[in-house]
């Protein structure tokens, strides 16, 4: 395993040797980066978290997991709790794993061809990679929002009622009656009761991810996970989104990755900041974007670095 | 800073030329000029086909030529040249004129030289007739006569009174004749059915208890029961364990597919063995069996005979009728009239042999259009006459139509169930690629080498297999044959196991145990494959569905026929149908499967509900294209089951309404078969035209109705602005 790591992360080669120099001299602060370097050698520092986050009660534990993409490692060793009722946010730079770590909770990494993991991870309780896990019941206790909006070439309606359709639900009254609580809760009922015989794709692009959300909890879903929600859309509909996620958050536990640090702040209740596959700080948004323990979180939370 | 400035180079711009060949000018000449004539090209192609095509049957007058040695010709211009052996200053022509009337032993086109003709006149009076039998006769109308028995009375005379009293006469002669046609065709048709079905049985009955049923080895009942009730224990198993363990990710996945797969072959095998095996199969006809059921045939022998007889009778009642009206045509030259027939010249023809009269000198544009409209009805809704030179090509369009449906119904599905397996469920590697290559190089191959492997494998081999079972040679000892169907059985289940162990643990990377599985897994593929072979060519148990009919020597679906000539088609088609599934199939975004995964569907979930219904307008075109290629093919088709004559449709309202084994027409080969073996080129010139018009028109045609069901499912699956 160890061949492994050194293989994946490279650390010892000049190139990544030279660029660690180079960030270093740019910010000229590069000796106060202890963790963020020692990452970059390949080590799995502790990671910085919180006491609020260890109080909190967690709906999903993720603990010492591990992912390879064939050789590749993607995720160092990460435990991790995701408090129950609040909204989560994970952020970090690009390929940090943050959202493989997401698209780990629902197992969706199952997909692709040579993943291999390490740990578990629990959702209320229940171990995700036992053995004996049903994928397909796992996924259906789970919500997921995909980064770029992709409703299915169907009806509006149809759209909203798949999860239901699939587990052979066929009364007219009860899928009308989920489709309409689910579109009400995702915000867009009044834009979309005339036109729900239409097709999905005929809606705007913001239309479409509220779309996507209302079928992701039409099932009621223990945990939503949204996998960079707004990255495809305009500031017009990116703010209504993220005032859905606040509203939905009363009802249901959203984890969210992120690129934009200011989408972090004001939708999520906790913060976790992941580099190169391994988590560095966690903690409560508010503290951790105005008073984090780690110089390497204020510099990457204002923008100075990553 | 001025010095700075001083030792920069000093930058010179220079004009930058526009170089003669960067002006596009000659390229759009060029391509536009390609477009268009690629475009004319096509424009004239079709312009011909439906000119040369449409025209063939607008009537045109009737010439009255007088030679310079006094002969008189009547007949229509049908070429008109230059003498091609004649080299001279000035340029002689010739015309060619169909004149019709073989019965006289003259051939029915006949070349004239212009400088021979006397006179060329359009009498007015002068008709065409078109018959039953011996094409064409030019003459002009005498008399209509009523012929009894022994006197001879005129019903109407003089060419006018003629056409005036011929419309009546001639529609109750054709319905006379029509009725014959039905009673011979339905009546004695259906009588023939039933005597040659009860004579098969016997035979059918004679072969089976000539052969006994020594050697086979039967279940007894209580052996019989016990396979019941184990097929229905095992299937009690397959039920209780239907939903444990789900497709996706669980260590008990593989063990719920273990217990699933393994019970539905041990089902699939006890189901075969308690059908070949049941205990009766024993009971062999014993010969005062044989002997009453020969008994009873020959009972309802000599009634359908008599019901032979009285059939026979009305249509000699019918006959005696008909023979009464006669209708004297006069050609100029000789005087002789129409004759009834060859052999009997001196008997003027009877009414109801002539199809159409077409008084063609003496017709408005109105009633030209009316003798246009009737030959293209003809041509359209009857059989063939004449060598396929006269009447319709009916036959021929039912058997295109319903070859290029059947093709399309065969290779549709097959083509779409293998590019799902291809694209959707097997590993993409070297043998998917291998196999993608393999189904591109089929589509290469020329269509005959389709129609040799049809007529070899397909009616001489499969074919065979079905009429009489496996051959002598090859037919196993019953002991054995039962020894290798358990073997086989046994190796599936391998094969199932290996192939489910060859799947890596979720979340674990493939181990050398699982590769090693993956091999074991195809070797043993193979040896089923071999194993199935030996099965089915050594079935001890079967011997043909149509035994009887192939000691006859008349084999039924051991010969050419539709369902080979389609399945043979579909085989050629084959790879376009794979090909643009598995492009239509690609085409759907992974982030649909996505997401539909992510609502927690399953695989076969999300193929249906997702991936089929979004490749489903590219499926379509693939269907299309292939019935638009197999329609076009006419090579192989000559091989497997296109011929020249056979007015027996593949379907009919007589029992099993869809004969499969029948030999068909085709429009393709009937083209070739107008043009190139006709007897009569002449005659048959024309036709090639119109026939290849209504080729291209029943193409179109299909092509068409596919588009169209294609765009109306693509307005309900995607949205507006997609």
């Amino acid at each position: 395993m160890s061949t492994m790591e050194s293989k994946t992360t490279d650390t010892n080669s000049p190139t990544n040797v030279a660029r660690s120099v180079a960030y270093g001299q740019s910010e000229a602060a590069g000796s106060s980066y202890n963790v963020i370097d020692a990452i970059r050698r390949g080590e799995v520092p502790e990671a910085t978290v919180h006491p609020e986050v260890l109080k909190a009660e967690g709906v999903i534990e993720v603990e010492r997991f591990n992912l390879w993409y064939s050789e590749t490692k993607a995720i160092h060793d990460i435990s991790m709790r995701v408090p129950r009722g609040s909204v989560t946010a994970l952020i970090g730079p690009s390929g940090c794993g943050k959202s493989t770590l997401l698209r780990s909770i629902n197992r969706m990494n199952d997909l692709v061809e040579g993943v291999r993991v390490e740990g578990g991870i629990g959702l209320n309780g229940s171990p995700i990679y036992a053995p004996s896990v049903d994928v397909i019941s796992l996924r259906k206790r789970l919500g997921m929002v995909f980064q770029k909006p992709n409703p299915f070439p169907m009806s509006i309606f149809e759209n909203v009622v798949y999860p239901l359709r699939i587990d052979g639900e066929r009364r007219k009254a009860v899928l009308e009656e989920a489709c309409e609580k689910s579109l009400r809760a995702a915000a867009i009922w009044d834009e979309v009761k005339d036109r729900l015989k239409k097709s999905a794709l005929g809606l705007s692009g913001g239309q479409q991810q509220r779309i996507c959300i209302a079928r992701a909890i039409v099932a009621d879903p223990e945990v939503l996970l949204l996998d960079e929600p707004c990255s495809a859309l305009d500031p017009v509909a990116t703010l209504k989104i993220e005032e859905l996620i606040t509203e939905i958050s009363q009802r249901y536990t959203v984890l969210i990755v992120t690129h934009n640090m200011q989408q972090a702040a004001r939708v999520s209740n906790y913060t976790a900041f992941m580099y190169l596959g391994r988590l560095v700080e966690y903690g409560p948004t508010a503290t951790l974007f105005q008073n984090p323990k780690l110089i390497e979180t204020e510099h990457y939370v204002s923008g100075r670095f990553g | 800073m001025s010095e700075t400035q001083s030792a920069q180079p000093k930058i010179i711009h220079t004009q930058r030329r526009t170089l003669p060949s960067a002006i596009g000018e000659p390229m759009v000449w060029l391509t536009g000029g390609a477009l268009i004539v690629c475009l004319s090209m096509i424009v004239f192609l079709i312009g011909l086909v439906v000119v040369n095509g449409s025209m063939t049957f607008w009537p045109r007058p009737i010439h009255q030529v007088t030679l310079n040695d006094g002969e008189v010709i009547l007949g229509i211009v049908t070429e008109h040249e230059r003498v091609p052996t004649v080299v001279s200053q000035d340029p002689q022509y010739r015309t060619l004129y169909r004149v019709g009337n073989r019965d006289l032993g003259q051939e029915s086109f006949r070349w004239v030289d212009d400088t021979s003709i006397a006179n060329i006149e359009i009498p007015q009076d002068a008709i065409m007739l078109e018959r039953e039998v011996w094409g064409v006769w030019f003459g002009v109308p005498q008399s209509i006569l009523e012929v009894q028995a022994e006197s001879e009375s005129i019903i109407a005379e003089g060419s006018e009174d003629v056409l005036n009293a011929y419309a009546e006469l001639h529609r109750q002669a054709r319905q006379r004749r029509m009725e014959v046609e039905e009673l011979k065709k339905d009546a004695l048709g259906a009588i023939n059915h039933e005597m040659e079905q009860n004579r098969l049985r016997v035979r059918q009955a004679e072969l089976e208890s000539e052969r006994g049923d020594e050697g086979l080895v039967r279940a007894n009942g209580v052996v019989w029961g016990i396979l019941i009730l184990l097929a229905g224990s095992v299937g009690y198993v397959l039920y209780r364990f239907r939903s444990y363990g789900t497709e996706l990710g669980s260590s008990k996945a593989r063990q719920g597919q273990f217990i699933r797969t393994g019970c539905s072959i041990a089902i699939a095998m006890l189901v075969l063995t308690i059908w070949i095996a049941h205990p009766w199969g024993g009971n062999v006809i014993s010969e005062s069996e044989l002997e009453s059921m020969k008994l009873s045939v020959a009972q309802q022998e000599t009634e359908l005979l008599v019901e032979y007889e009285h059939v026979l009778e009305s249509i000699d009642e019918i006959e005696s009728v008909d023979s009464q009206i006669r209708m004297v045509v006069v050609e100029p030259t000789t005087g002789q009239f129409a004759p009834i027939s060859q052999t009997l010249s001196d008997e003027p023809m009877l009414m109801s042999q002539v199809v159409r009269l077409v008084a063609a000198n003496d017709l408005s544009t109105m009633q030209k259009a009316g003798v246009f409209t009737s030959r293209w009805v003809e041509y359209l809704t009857t059989n063939p006459r004449e060598a396929n030179t006269e009447g319709g090509i009916y036959p021929v369009i039912v058997g295109t139509v319903i070859l290029t449906l059947l093709l399309t119904i065969f290779v549709t599905p097959m083509g779409v169930i293998a590019a799902l397996y291809l694209r959707e469920y097997a590993k993409q590697g070297i043998v998917t690629s291998l196999i993608r290559i393999a189904v591109n190089n089929l589509a290469g191959v020329p269509s005959i080498v389709y129609g040799v492997f049809g007529l070899g494998f397909f009616c001489y081999t499969l074919g065979a297999y079905v009429d009489t079972g496996a051959s002598e040679s090859a037919r196993m000892n019953a002991w054995s044959w039962w020894g290798i169907f358990v073997l086989t059985g046994v190796t599936l289940m391998l094969g199932f196991t290996a192939k489910l162990w060859s799947k890596p643990d979720p979340g674990k990377a493939a181990s050398q145990f699982n590769r090693i599985m993956q091999r074991v897994s195809w070797l043993v593929w193979v040896i089923v494959l071999i194993l199935v072979i030996l099965l089915v060519t050594g079935m001890p148990y079967f011997h043909g569905l149509y035994e009887a009919r192939a000691q006859d020597g008349t084999p039924t679906f051991g010969a050419r026929g539709m369902l080979w000539a389609s399945l043979t088609l579909a085989l050629l088609t084959l790879p376009v149908v794979i090909v643009a599934t598995e492009e239509a199939i690609a085409a759907v975004p992974n982030s649909m499967r996505e997401g539909s995964y992510g609502c927690g569907a399953s695989k076969w979930q999300t193929m249906r509900r997702i991936v089929l219904p979004g490749a489903l307008p590219g499926i379509l075109t693939g269907a299309i294209l292939a019935m638009a290629r197999g329609a076009g093919e006419v090579a192989p088709l000559m091989l497997v089951g296109a011929v020249k004559l056979n007015q027996d449709l593949p379907i009919s309202s007589q029992y099993p309404y869809i004969h499969a084994d029948r030999s068909f027409m085709h429009l393709g080969f009937h083209i070739f078969d107008l043009g190139f073996q006709s007897p009569d080129s002449q005659a048959a010139r024309p036709l090639v035209w119109t026939t290849t018009l209504l080729f291209l028109a029943i193409v179109f045609g299909l092509n068409l109705a596919a588009i169209r069901i294609r765009s109306r499912l693509r307005a309900r699956m995607s949205g507006p602005t997609v």
